[in-house]
């Protein structure tokens, strides 16, 4: 009886088909992808100051010190707050737009899109379009206590005095947001666009006829059968407001005024390079991929329980 | 069919793949230690040493330098290696001068693969921090007690103090070459204008401020990148005013640093100017160079404390017969304990030699010729600021007031010149900065600004992980 294995011959061919599609990019996943994982995890445990090549094994202390570190703890209070209220707002004015452009048109005839729909289109693609870095300075000089914000509501009557938009506790996290969904509408308007146009123009025109005005057929129709599209870009998002370094290091580098628009990235990076203690930061790098995890598995829970009985066989 | 039943499924396949995926790297990590290698060194030999070599940098070899390009840019260094290639006795030397903004980014791997470079200029808000390389450096006393180009011994050409910065532990691993020196700048045509005179202690500044006041100008302004420079004015000031008894407290994280009484009557002094409107509000809004713009261009106030690098740094956007002049940090009153003339004044742009560089006797070599009369005289007129070599600034200073009135400075403190460096040991400025923004704005009173930088100092000294240095 020759080799088997599952009830297939070994054969030259079959091995060799096994090595190349299989081995191989396992092999290359395992190096370039895993094990970085993994030596992250190790030197999370470790004391390394990152310009030695010795380190000392410290087992759980680094995760013991950060959470007891309340720097670090408002940091990812700040993290949370953006991951939650970033994809909120972001996806909601996104979700206005896309509709307005595609079923918000008038009420006669085929359904259709506001006039100039298109026009609006591009327009707000456009802040997609400037790179994270540029945004975030241009809106530091924007929000500066002589920048155009309050010269513009000079302009308009309201005199705020010279307001440091982003110098006050109250307002840096606020300003902060707005630029983040600001720069961010755009993209996934476009994307609720290309879902909308993926629904048949048919159940829209039954729905009018049924009666349903605009605000229904989104609730009713638009919404249920472009859940998979709003879950991932909640997800995506939200990915990106746990990080949302960039943002961050353009609008107030130095974490704002009484640590209030501090992110744990940041803080990673400072205590990396400044403090010389690349064991904790690593360990905050572990911490943050696991809040990561977290909050993408709660966004898949929340919709599976939203989306009941008609979830069928999509993930 | 037993050899049927014991077949491997695919889904068995796949979780014993993915056990080993999970299994086999970390246990290859815990037997290697992980990516740091170690090795390298000595890899150019060395020469004959000589008078005019006293390192023994060997023939022909090859010099690697990163540089810091900040402030001053590289320039200077290139210079430098031009004149050490060009130095008959060393046989013929070529130099590489790199430069980096980001040191520690960079240079990381490098410490870490034991392949650093020769020469660095461990500079800037990405520079690498002391406590965690100091045992991978060379001592440069041999550079300070060899004789320079010119044939003086060097440590005789060089202003008082200017190895306390970089001398960790009792080892001076770090040679700063350009000669700061810290103070309170003021345009002087601005003053002489209004008949304002120049304040001798804190006392004097509310008067000033009311005057600035009645001229619609404010008595200081800040940027939030910067907001600690007021911590720098105020720390440097307290030791003026009671020397040793503020300094080593604050630089050993002594847990009643920021309660000594010389602190505590400057703070509430500040905070009496900036609940008297004397300092511009909105400075956490602004971006520090624009801040200091309105300072030097459109002067909205009337002092800026800083280091000697603002009159460089901001010689694009200084209004025209501006004349920038510097006084040193004020004491809180007329009872200073320390000699007149006590001023902070540090070389900065610490340049290092790792011992694991494959030619240090090259990096040191190349050290010798920067503290050259040649180079630094070099130095000074381009850069318009003093290198840590002496007489190098002419009486008319290259026609900068601002690098007249330092070389004043220079020379009344004489030996008094004193250094703080556990902020930057410690890398504490930017948990400091949030919390000086916050008072700065008025958002916080002297009782609370105290408890927050003592909290802060007291996470530095409880850290068991963090190495503490004593600072003498």
């Amino acid at each position: 009886m020759s080799p088997r294995l599952g009830g297939r011959k070994l054969t030259f061919d079959f091995i060799s088909f096994i090595a190349v599609f299989l081995l191989l990019p396992l092999a290359i996943f395992l190096i370039f992808v895993i094990s970085p994982f993994v030596q992250a995890l190790y030197y999370a445990m470790t004391n390394w100051t990152g310009f030695s090549p010795n380190m000392d094994f410290v087992g759980l202390d680094n995760y013991v010190r950060l959470f007891n570190d309340s720097t670090f703890k408002q940091a990812m209070l700040n993290n949370v707050v953006l991951a939650l209220i970033v994809p909120l707002i972001t996806i909601v004015i996104a979700l206005v737009f896309a509709s307005m452009i595609t079923v918000g048109g008038p009420s006669h005839g085929q359904v259709r899109g506001l006039r100039g729909s298109s026009f609006y289109r591009v327009i707000s693609f456009f802040p997609y379009v400037i790179p994270a870095i540029v945004i975030a300075i241009l809106w530091s000089m924007i929000y500066a206590p002589t920048g155009l914000l309050n010269g513009a509501l000079g302009a308009l009557g309201i005199d705020t005095g010279q307001f440091a938009w982003l110098g006050d506790a109250n307002t840096a996290m606020g300003a902060t947001i707005f630029v983040i969904v600001w720069s961010m509408v755009g993209f996934y308007m476009i994307l609720f666009i290309a879902a909308i146009k993926g629904i048949p123009a048919e159940t829209l025109e039954a729905a009018r006829i049924d009666g349903a005005g605009r605000f229904r057929t989104v609730t009713s129709i638009l919404l249920p059968q472009m859940r998979d599209n709003v879950q991932t870009a909640y997800i995506y998002l939200g990915i990106m407001a746990l990080d949302a370094f960039v943002y961050m290091a353009g609008l107030n580098s130095t974490g704002g005024p009484g640590n209030s628009t501090l992110v744990m990235s940041q803080y990673l990076f400072r205590t990396a390079f400044e403090k010389g203690q690349f064991g904790l930061a690593t360990a905050m790098g572990v911490v943050l991929a696991v809040l990561t995890l977290l909050f993408a598995a709660l966004i898949i829970g929340v919709f599976r329980l939203i989306g009941g009985k008609d979830e069928g066989g999509r993930a | 069919m037993e050899l049927k039943e014991a077949s491997i499924s695919r889904r068995n396949l796949l979780r014993g793949a993915a056990t080993a995926a999970l299994l086999l790297p970390f246990g290859a990590t815990l037997a290697s230690c992980a990516a740091p290698g170690g090795g390298g060194g000595g890899g150019a030999g060395t020469g004959k040493v000589t008078a005019d070599n006293p390192f023994g940098v060997a023939a022909n070899s090859k010099v690697d330098a990163v540089i810091f390009n900040g402030g001053y840019g590289i320039d200077y260094v290139e210079t430098s290696a031009k004149i050490m290639e060009g130095n008959k006795k060393l046989g013929g030397v070529s130099v590489k001068v790199n430069s980096s903004t980001k040191i520690a980014q960079e240079l990381q791997p490098r410490f870490v693969g034991g392949n650093p470079p020769d020469l660095i200029d461990n500079s800037g808000a990405n520079s690498i921090g002391w406590n965690t390389i100091l045992d991978q450096l060379e001592t440069l006393d041999d550079v300070l007690d060899s004789n320079n180009l010119e044939g003086t011994k060097i440590s005789d050409t060089l202003f008082g103090g200017v190895k306390a910065p970089g001398t960790f532990d009792g080892k001076f691993v770090a040679l700063n070459y350009v000669m700061t020196v810290y103070g309170i700048w003021y345009s002087s045509s601005l003053f002489e204008e209004n008949g304002w005179t120049v304040p001798t202690s804190w006392q004097d500044l509310k008067a000033l401020g009311e005057a600035a006041k009645a001229k619609g100008k404010y008595l200081f302004l800040w940027g939030k990148e910067a907001a600690t420079y007021y911590q720098t004015m105020v720390v440097d000031s307290a030791v003026i005013q009671a020397g040793d008894d503020v300094r080593l407290p604050l630089e050993n994280l002594d847990a009643k640093a920021w309660s000594h009484p010389a602190i505590q009557g400057i703070l509430e002094i500040l905070y009496d100017l900036i609940k008297s409107g004397y300092v511009k509000p909105g400075g956490g809004g602004t971006q520090f160079t624009q801040a200091q713009s309105q300072w030097s261009l459109d002067q909205e106030a009337l002092l800026y404390p800083s280091g000697s690098w603002i009159e460089n740094e901001m010689k694009k956007t200084t209004k025209d017969g501006f004349k920038m002049k510097g006084i040193a940090e004020l004491p809180l009153d007329a009872n200073q304990t320390t000699p007149k003339g006590t001023m902070r004044a540090e070389a900065g742009e610490p340049f290092i030699v790792p011992k694991k560089a494959k030619n240090p006797a090259g990096g040191k070599e190349l050290l010798r010729t920067m503290l050259s009369k040649e180079s630094a005289t070099a130095f000074a007129k381009a850069k318009l600021a003093p290198t840590i070599v002496k007489d190098t600034v002419p009486a008319d200073g290259f026609g900068s007031t601002a690098l007249v009135s330092q070389s004043e400075l220079l020379a009344a403190a004489g030996d008094n010149v004193f250094t703080i460096k556990s902020f930057n040991l410690y890398g504490m400025n930017s948990d400091q900065l949030p919390i000086w923004n916050s008072f700065l704005g008025g958002g916080m009173t002297v009782a609370e600004i105290t408890s927050q930088l003592q909290a802060l100092t007291d996470k530095v000294r409880e850290d068991s992980s963090v190495k503490k240095i004593e600072i003498k």
